[in-house]
């Protein structure tokens, strides 16, 4: 394991490149501009990030990657949630992550979008039964790729392996349905569709708990800026003669989201070093589970008090903090709902948590 | 009592190290009373206290010079576990906790010499002067005085909420040595042997009908000038320090954790465990205390490297303190009308919902209230506006 000065200069060099995706100052023009248009996001910001060698970071020096752990992923996903970046790159490291060290050169690079197609429900973790092989092809169903209709093809684990199928070839039907952010959920339906290539099982489980971690650290970054974006409100916004951020009503709500956020801080921290360290490695889904859990019910915390913070023009959408709203009803019901990981989490700590 | 030798822990795996102090725990644990809902008062722990002492044990979080641990926050968390886990009683730590981290800080040397080891060794058993009749959550309104008359301090006034003050035999205070500033640049920090001339405690009584906390009243008390820690008129700047440490303190998710065992056992008891209603709400108490750990850990690290405590530091004390109410809560709830009871369930002293109900009301009132923390944090931390 790296030591920590080491994963430190690692996190601070990924924020500073992540600048060049995410405007420092808060600039959500190109958010905006994207949302319900073809792709809902851009190709070309997905290829820098893909220069950049995020979506082999966690990848092996071997197969391409940066060999980064996931203090420096999530540190990434952080940025990424904070300027809501549309680029599916959690999904797409995922495919990665799922193909190991048969990715292709030209998906690495972010010439052709591969995106995981892994999900068999709308709130939980179920990958196994939604889609078997036979004989190079495969058929069956997955839900809920994100950003699918930017999608060259799918990455889909499978209890055989995983596939990658091109989303162009026959037998396959791609649904796509418009989500609050700006994006699409893929629905996808494959009758015998031919297999691009297979690749031998992966471990499944860990590869979907690191993504579900990263996405516990995009929703952190999401929600720590739609409260400094509150918490800027309350302090110029006057009402009564006074900066509603000095009533005392508002004032102990605003700490009760620092408080939370400050929590999933911690906790998708501990939990990054838990992935890192030496600790048994049966506490990563526990300690996923439990960042998942607290992001999610943050980021939608944060997201009902930003509205109501604002007043009537919270409930704009020329308001940006809509933008933030839209994508934590989108993003936090992924990977899992808090729901979803608190059963988990619950199953898999048979004493107290082991603190 | 012999120094005991250092021996540094640190380089043990985390497991080696909770082994260790298991089966020290379960080989030394004196005979006084496991798992008690009530502070135990000096003659009941001193036992416990002397093993620790010997054993080079009882002040983990004091560097190593000075006779402490010097112990990662991982291991100083692993260390409260296993003793929570025993039902070891919580000795007087008031020197320990309080006293110990600001004398190492601002004390000069003759006063480390001289106090630190003295609370080591047990000799000299503290207590927190802090709050009086009228300065609780507006503390630095404080009106005992101090007046300094040739090589003595004369003191005049009172205390209240003084936790365990009549086991102690020494108190820190904080007293007004200069009426005519701001509030805060006024105070003193003293040493007050409660052995003195003057000095007198009443206890009072509390809702779980002990005697924890007590009154203590200053009649020309007289100290050495010496007995002065840091600058006439910087007690306050140091208490302040002094509360980040008892805010992280307060903050440990032992309370809590504890707590929780307890509701566990309880929901057995009274057969709620397996309601999958019980159990959603359980595991939601559960997540809460395993992210309030998470965070507690980052604070104890900062101790440990010496690092300041912000003010953000009250995000921790409110969050511990309300959760170990949400599960007392839950836990009266399930008792059912055997919330009611006086005395424990079936004997057993983990079985009692209205103790440990009663236990959790004062922490978010002590150490600054929760809705005084929350002024704090957002004054301090997030930069709002006052009214």
């Amino acid at each position: 394991m790296p030591n920590d000065d080491e994963v430190g200069e690692n996190i601070r060099m990924i924020v500073d490149s992540a600048r060049s995706v995410v405007p420092p100052d808060g600039d959500l023009s190109r958010i905006r501009s994207l949302r319900f248009e073809a792709r809902g996001f851009d190709p070309s910001i997905y290829r820098t990030m893909a220069e950049m060698g995020w979506l082999a970071l966690r990848l092996p020096d071997e197969a391409g990657g940066l060999g980064l752990g996931m203090r420096e992923y999530c540190a990434l996903a952080e940025v990424l949630g904070a300027g809501l970046t549309p680029e599916p790159l959690i999904s797409a490291a995922l495919a990665c992550r799922l193909l190991g060290c048969s990715v292709p050169k030209n998906v690495l690079a972010g010439e052709r979008v591969v995106l995981a197609a892994w999900q068999d429900g709308p709130s939980d973790l179920q990958w196994r039964r939604g889609v078997t092989l036979d004989e190079g092809t495969a058929t069956g169903g997955k839900q809920f790729v994100p950003m699918a209709a930017g999608a060259g093809a799918f990455a889909i684990p499978t209890q055989d392996g995983v596939a990658v199928v091109d989303a162009a070839a026959a037998g396959l039907e791609l649904d796509l349905r418009a989500t609050q952010d700006g994006g699409q959920a893929g629905q996808l339906r494959l009758s015998a569709t031919a297999i691009e290539l297979t690749v031998r099982p992966a471990d499944v489980d860990a590869a979907l708990d690191e993504a579900t971690l990263a996405t516990a650290a995009y929703l952190l970054g999401l929600a720590g800026r739609a409260f400094e974006i509150t918490r800027e409100y309350l302090v110029v916004r006057k009402q009564f003669g006074h900066p509603i951020g000095s009533f005392q009503a508002l004032q102990h709500r605003a700490a009760d989201m620092k408080i939370q956020i400050e929590l999933t801080r911690a906790s998708v921290a501990a939990a990054a070093a838990a992935f890192d360290g030496e600790a048994d490695p049966r506490m990563r889904p526990v300690r996923a589970s439990q960042a998942k859990a607290r992001a999610s019910e943050t980021a939608l915390l944060v997201a009902r008090e930003a509205i109501q913070m604002h007043g009537a023009i919270g409930y704009t959408d020329e308001c940006d903090i809509g933008l933030y709203v839209r994508k934590a009803m989108t993003v936090a019901n992924t990977f899992g709902t808090a729901a979803c990981h608190r059963r988990r989490y619950a199953s898999l700590t048979s004493e107290p948590a082991a603190i | 009592m012999p120094e005991p030798a250092f021996e540094d822990m640190n380089p043990l795996t985390d497991e080696d190290f909770r082994m260790a102090v298991r089966r020290f725990v379960e080989e030394n644990y004196p005979d006084i009373p496991r798992y008690s809902q009530r502070r135990l008062h000096w003659h009941e722990n001193r036992p416990w206290y002397e093993i620790l002492a010997r054993r080079g044990w009882l002040c983990p979080n004091w560097p190593p010079e000075y006779g402490g641990m010097g112990l990662s926050a991982t291991k100083q968390l692993i260390m409260v576990e296993e003793y929570e886990r025993y039902g070891c009683a919580r000795v007087n730590d008031i020197g320990i906790v309080m006293l110990g981290p600001l004398l190492i800080r601002y004390g000069t040397q003759a006063q480390k010499d001289f106090f630190l080891p003295r609370i080591i060794s047990g000799e000299h058993v503290w207590a927190q002067g802090y709050s009086e009749p009228n300065a609780g959550s507006d503390l630095a309104a404080v009106r005992t005085e101090a007046v300094l008359a040739g090589e003595e301090w004369v003191i005049n006034g009172q205390k209240t909420w003084t936790t365990l003050g009549s086991d102690a035999n020494w108190i820190f205070i904080l007293a007004r040595t200069d009426k005519t500033v701001k509030k805060q640049a006024g105070i003193s920090f003293l040493l007050v042997p409660m052995t003195n001339k003057g000095v007198s405690v009443r206890t009072i009584r509390n809702l779980e009908l002990h005697d924890e906390f007590c009154e203590v009243f200053f009649d020309d008390v007289r100290i050495a000038r010496d007995h002065l820690v840091g600058d006439v008129n910087s007690g306050w700047t140091m208490a302040k320090a002094l509360l980040g440490h008892e805010r992280v303190f307060i903050g440990s998710p032992r309370l809590s954790s504890n707590a929780l065992v307890r509701l566990r056992l309880m929901a057995q008891r009274m057969d709620v465990w397996d309601d999958p209603a019980f159990r959603d709400r359980y595991t939601r108490l559960q997540l809460d205390l395993a992210d309030l750990a998470a965070l507690f850990e980052t604070y104890v690290e900062k101790l440990r490297r010496g690092e300041p405590i912000g003010p953000d530091v009250t995000i921790l004390k409110i969050f511990q303190s309300e959760l170990y109410q949400r599960i007392s809560e839950l836990m009266l709830e399930i008792a059912g009308e055997t919330a009611g009871y006086v005395e424990p369930l079936d004997g057993d002293p983990r079985l009692h919902a209205a103790a440990t109900y009663l236990m959790a009301r004062p922490t978010t009132i002590f150490g600054g209230s929760s809705e005084i923390m929350r002024n704090v944090l957002c004054k301090s931390v997030l930069g709002l506006p006052s009214a």
